[in-house]
């Protein structure tokens, strides 16, 4: 009794199950609603100075800070006796360097040990967060190793790997940056141009 | 979207600032969805009324996914709620069943008259059922959940659910109980 019962209503729903096609103008109507709407920008410019974060600082760069306020303090004791304009040209060229750090690169390796993964991709802020962008799939070397050499704009930026497609896994030889933002694992990097 | 791309991935891309990357979740989960929607609604006007609604309101509080690996659960969650809604709106306006809409249904196969005619009158039925009653059934049968996920999804208790169902079937058997004597 009971498995004709459920037979009339398996049959209702076999017939139910078929797929339904919708308006193809559908992604074009959500796209330019969404389009509309505030867009989301967990690293804009604006975002990463209001946005609380915790930051790990390698000695390297407490190096570069230092360095910093060395060379202010210089430039400062230097020009102290000058008139303001003769000063501030000075100060204004430490602080600002001609040289645009972003249109040059270094080529960087980035190394995982993922022994079970199918695919390993490395995403940053250097590549849009891509994790098809062609450039940046590392390969298997063997025993667990991925490995991919990609070129990194100077300064400082976060990545992370992306395993099979879904697994995001932070540099486990890098500093962690934690993204308030979101909640993925991201590492920290410094490119400095090779001397 | 590459086709390999996870929910999460995309997801990131969208909450990095990549607007466009959004429309490869829709691609993925229009269709599966719309179904739903469709059975619950009764029309395509209102179905994708509420499948736009829950898109636009997913891409709003995309910082509110707590597993953006389960983006397509979420969504489905948005959805049931926004059915509800307009189906409540609806149940205000005279309701009338198009049979063009029927054709909407099943585009991907070839129906003879006879079978047609068999899902008009499924179609016809399922829209006599309550709300609530309609809902615990799509999501039982058709979407083929478990009562404890349906219970996740919508609030409302296993016990509460179970005799949801069960009425619905009594009440779809009865309305469709002349095809089955035919």
């Amino acid at each position: 009794m009971r498995d004709e019962t459920e037979e009339d209503i398996e049959q209702i729903a076999r017939e139910l199950r078929v797929p339904v096609a919708v308006s193809r103008s559908l992604d074009a109507r959500v796209m330019n609603a969404v389009r509309n709407l505030p867009r989301h920008a967990g690293f804009g410019l604006w975002s990463r100075l209001i946005t609380p974060r915790t930051v790990t600082v390698t000695p390297l760069v407490w190096g570069m800070m230092a360095a910093a306020v060395a060379a202010f303090a210089v430039l400062g004791a230097m020009h102290a006796g000058q008139d303001l304009h003769r000063a501030a040209k000075p100060i204004a060229s430490a602080l600002f360097p001609a040289p645009k750090a972003a249109d040059r690169s270094q080529r960087v390796q980035f190394v995982l040990v993922a022994p079970d993964a199918k695919k390993v991709a490395v995403v940053g802020d250097f590549n849009g967060w891509d994790a098809s962008h062609a450039g940046y799939q590392a390969q298997h070397r063997g025993g667990g190793v991925w490995s991919v050499t990609a070129p990194v704009p100077l300064g400082h930026h976060r990545y992370s790997f992306v395993v099979d497609d879904s697994v995001w896994v932070a540099d486990p030889t890098a500093p962690r940056v934690t993204d308030y933002d979101y909640g993925m694992p991201n590492s920290a990097i410094v490119v400095q141009e090779q001397k | 979207m590459e086709a390999g791309s996870s929910d999460a991935v995309v997801v990131a891309r969208v909450l990095r600032g990549d607007v466009e990357a959004f429309r490869g979740l829709v691609e993925r989960y229009r269709d599966r969805y719309a179904r739903y929607a469709f059975h619950m609604l009764g029309n395509r006007e209102d179905a994708e009324e509420a499948l736009q609604d829950a898109f636009v309101r997913a891409y709003r509080s995309l910082t509110r996914c707590e597993d953006p690996e389960r983006f397509g659960a979420w969504l489905f969650r948005i959805l049931v709620n926004r059915c509800r809604t307009l189906g409540a709106r609806r149940g205000r306006r005279a309701r009338t069943f198009v049979v063009d809409e029927v054709a909407l249904l099943g585009a991907a196969e070839e129906h003879p008259a006879g079978a047609t005619a068999w899902r008009e009158e499924i179609d016809r039925a399922l829209q006599q059922l309550r709300g609530d009653q309609r809902e615990a059934f799509l999501l039982k049968y058709v979407e083929e959940m478990g009562y404890d996920e349906m219970s996740q999804l919508t609030g409302v208790g296993v016990s509460a659910l179970k005799m949801r169902v069960m009425r619905a079937c009594e009440r779809l058997r009865e309305l469709l109980s002349e095809v089955y004597d035919a």
